[in-house]
């Protein structure tokens, strides 16, 4: 299908599978592997444009779902789009509404037609449909845009993950159909299919013959095993086209963000970051900091030594314990700390891949954070070892 | 090295324009009055990281309440060995301690000779004179106020009223001898209703080495009006050359009646009230023409209205603030509606920045002796009622 983007990739590590790319969207390129910061009701958790523009941000994300909501696809519309909306000039994505259906409403069945939902207002029987999706989508804008799969939990196992992998294909090609402006918004295709490795492949093959511009690792990051997560991913890096955009879903933690990095995915989002800010934990190369305890009430260091951004050249620990969880300043003070520390991560992980480089920096980086190679995470040890980096040698 | 208040213009009676130079290490810092100190919570101005709040070009004074850092005494802060200015990165400004809230004065009374009550965020804490002066040397602001024996008592007796006038002036004796090079002492006129009292205040702290007096009429009075009226046997007895403060006067008119009376100095809770609330400010000293004059306007409008929910148009046209350059009424309304800290932000940068242009629209009006005349103008357009409108406006004018 036609596509609204190219994928330059510039670099290759020679011992992993990561890569490091330039992807243009409408609103200007996106360096990867990269992480996109959530603004789900379009804004970013107390952040102006500006400031995320300063911190390098190039894409985030809004949710379809809640922006269908409020202010509601009419307005929307009238208002220009969520870029015009919120004065954000670079880059969107849009989530198709589904997931949040069923993570957020209990009441959420699914059907042939579509995600049968009780509306939050009054209680009345709803329908999402692949086709609303689109058009929801369509009026935010976004540069891209998630199809509606059928989304199950990744404990599930049985017919019901076979079936959702199946209906996630057929809602794509109704997603393909309904879809208004391939010239400026790019569809992603998302793989289902649960842990099972043959219906992955499936799934893949079937998609990528529908030739959309991206791809996405679904129905992950759903509390299933870590060493079956990466194997899912490592699998499906493998077999999906290397000229695309491959985007892992939901997956926010540093650590995982350099493992899916060495597996060959190009990009992520999370709320994590800004979340855990809103709650005075602050991230750092060597694990979080929760700035709500006392004993930083006289720490006059930075949250982290050398790091650039406004909180850290400004502000000492001590003063943000001050003020986290009680003035939301303190919460703006550590979401532009937490949204700095991961675009840093990615910049230093697509540096590391361009000096080739790349093998030493997931050694350093986890020596970093973890400490001693007792407290690695086996699963991370064995994902990286099936890339060829031996982290215990 | 003493503050130099200069008086650059007196006229149409109590009607002052000034300047307060500070030089602290070579380096100078100039406050034009009447004029804001920006309020602060825990040290930060609400809602602002420091980038938003430099966006605001006309913000030079901040206003820093202890009562808001003493959960824990010392205070953990008073460790940090740069001053108070580095630890809250206000470099820039100058910087104005208080004890206590001005935009939360809560009825607190148990003072002694030794010390006076605070509310903290965890509960009443006390502060001495002694420790008080201690943490003033060590975080040294450009200015700080002596601790004062509020009276919160409705009708208090005439020797309690005494007593009060009595430890106030024995604190700022405190202050000022204990003081160390660097920083500057406002004394506080108390006395309450009481006339005598109200005078006797006012000339005793004047013979007193202080650089400023600070008035505080929020408990005192129902209306503005009365509150202004309380004060003013102490403003008459103060001498011309050293700056006023006042807290609790915060709407435009209370500002002007404030200007009016020869008041200097203003706190911005209201601003923080009104941003809470989610309020824009759109009124103005500056009124056009004559078909805006005779059409009552608003003053603020309130974002949380459905009405704004598709009006692309910026919180106020031709405004100059980030909010406005950049976001419609829509989206600030979006963003209300939706619980997200970006509207107060928003809100925030654009009524301190309408704020501080007021007081800029008030300095220019009293330079040009147009003061009398734009206020009439105002209470035209804005005021509520017109009985109110006539009692401010006459009072102002007369």
């Amino acid at each position: 299908m036609r596509s609204a983007l190219t994928l330059k990739v510039i670099a290759r590590c020679s011992t992993t599978k990561a890569r490091v790319g330039i992807l243009t969207l409408p609103h200007g390129p996106v360096d990867t592997p990269v992480f996109m910061p959530v603004g789900t009701q379009g804004t970013l958790k107390g952040l102006t444009t500006k400031q995320l523009e300063e911190l390098g941000c190039q894409i985030m994300l809004n949710n379809t779902y809640h922006l269908g909501l409020k202010p509601g696809q009419e307005l929307i519309e009238e208002l220009g789009g969520s870029h015009k909306f919120q004065n954000w000039n670079r880059n969107l994505l849009t989530d198709s509404g589904g997931f949040q259906m069923v993570s957020l409403l209990k009441l959420a069945k699914i059907t042939e037609e579509g995600v049968e939902f009780q509306s939050p207002h009054d209680g009345s029987t709803m329908l999402l449909t692949p086709e609303h999706s689109m058009s929801l989508q369509n009026s935010i804008g976004a540069d891209i845009i998630m199809q509606l799969d059928d989304v199950v939990s990744s404990l599930t196992t049985g017919p019901r993950v076979e079936e959702a992998m199946y209906r996630s294909i057929r809602w794509l090609d109704r997603c393909i159909n309904a879809h208004k402006k391939p010239e400026s918004q790019n569809l992603f295709a998302i793989i289902q299919g649960g842990l099972n490795m043959d219906l992955r492949t499936k799934c893949i093959e079937e998609m990528v013959k529908r030739d959309t511009p991206g791809y996405a690792i679904g129905g992950l990051s759903g509390g299933e095993e870590k060493d079956i997560f990466w194997r899912i991913v490592n699998f499906c890096t493998d077999k999906l086209p290397k000229n695309k955009p491959i985007y892992c879903m939901g997956v926010g933690y540093a650590e995982d963000l350099v493992v899916c990095s060495a597996l060959g995915v190009d990009m992520y989002d999370c709320v994590f970051p800004t979340r855990t800010a809103r709650f005075g934990n602050a991230l750092t190369p060597k694990g979080s900091l929760n700035l709500k305890s006392t004993k930083f009430a006289q720490d006059f260091e930075p949250i982290e030594k050398g790091c650039n951004c406004l909180t850290c050249k400004t502000y000492t620990r001590a003063y943000i314990h001050m003020h986290a969880t009680r003035e939301t300043v303190g919460c703006h003070l550590i979401t532009i700390h937490n949204v700095s520390y991961q675009l840093r991560l990615m910049n230093d992980i697509r540096k590391a891949i361009i000096n080739d480089e790349f093998p030493s920096f997931v050694q350093k980086f986890f020596k970093e954070l973890f400490g001693g190679k007792d407290k690695y995470p086996i699963w991370a040890v064995n994902a990286l070892k099936s890339v060829n980096i031996e982290l215990l040698s | 090295m003493s503050p130099l208040f200069n008086l650059l213009k007196t006229s149409e009676k109590s009607l002052r324009l000034g300047r307060l130079t500070l030089i602290k290490n070579q380096e100078q810092k100039v406050l034009d009055t009447p004029n804001l100190l920006a309020y602060t919570s825990r040290g930060c101005v609400p809602h602002l990281t420091p980038d938003n709040l430099s966006s605001i070009p006309l913000i030079g004074a901040i206003n820093v309440t202890l009562e808001h850092f003493i959960d824990v005494q010392p205070p953990p802060s008073t460790q940090f060995p740069y001053g108070i200015h580095k630890f809250l990165n206000f470099e820039e400004y100058l910087v104005f301690i208080d004890v206590r809230d001005p935009g939360n004065l809560n009825l607190m009374s148990n003072n002694t000779d030794k010390h006076v009550s605070v509310y903290t965020a965890h509960g009443v804490r006390q502060v001495t004179s002694d420790s008080y002066i201690k943490y003033m040397n060590i975080y040294k602001p450009d200015i700080f106020v002596s601790l004062v024996d509020n009276i919160t008592d409705e009708a208090p007796s005439l020797k309690r009223i005494k007593r009060s006038v009595d430890r106030t002036l024995r604190w700022l004796d405190d202050a000022i001898y204990h003081v160390k090079e660097g920083a500057q002492v406002f004394g506080v006129l108390t006395g309450h209703k009481n006339q005598e009292e109200r005078i006797r205040s006012a000339q005793e702290t004047a013979k007193r080495n202080v650089a400023g007096f600070v008035l505080n009429g929020k408990c005192l009075g129902s209306t503005s009006r009365e509150c202004v009226d309380i004060l003013k046997p102490s403003i008459n007895h103060l001498p011309p050359n050293k700056p006023r403060l006042v807290y609790g006067l915060g709407t435009p008119e209370d500002i002007l009646l404030g200007v009016s009376e020869g008041i200097d100095l203003f706190d911005t809770s209201y601003v923080l009230k009104m941003t809470n609330a989610g309020n824009a400010f759109v009124f103005s000293l500056d009124i056009k023409n004559d078909l805006d004059s005779f059409n009552r306007q608003q003053q603020i409008i309130s974002l949380w209205d459905i009405n704004y929910q598709n009006d692309a148009r910026p919180l106020l046209a031709g405004c100059q603030c980030y909010s406005c350059k950049n976001h419609t009424r829509a989206y600030v309304h979006h963003l209300l509606n939706t619980h997200e800290m970006l509207a107060t932000v928003l809100l925030m940068s654009h009524n301190l920045f309408h704020y501080t242009k007021f007081f800029k629209d008030i300095r220019e009006s009293i330079n040009q002796d147009m003061f009398s005349l734009k206020v009439e103008q105002f209470f035209r357009v804005y005021s509520d009622g017109e009985k109110e409108q006539k009692n401010l406006s006459s009072i102002i004018l007369n």
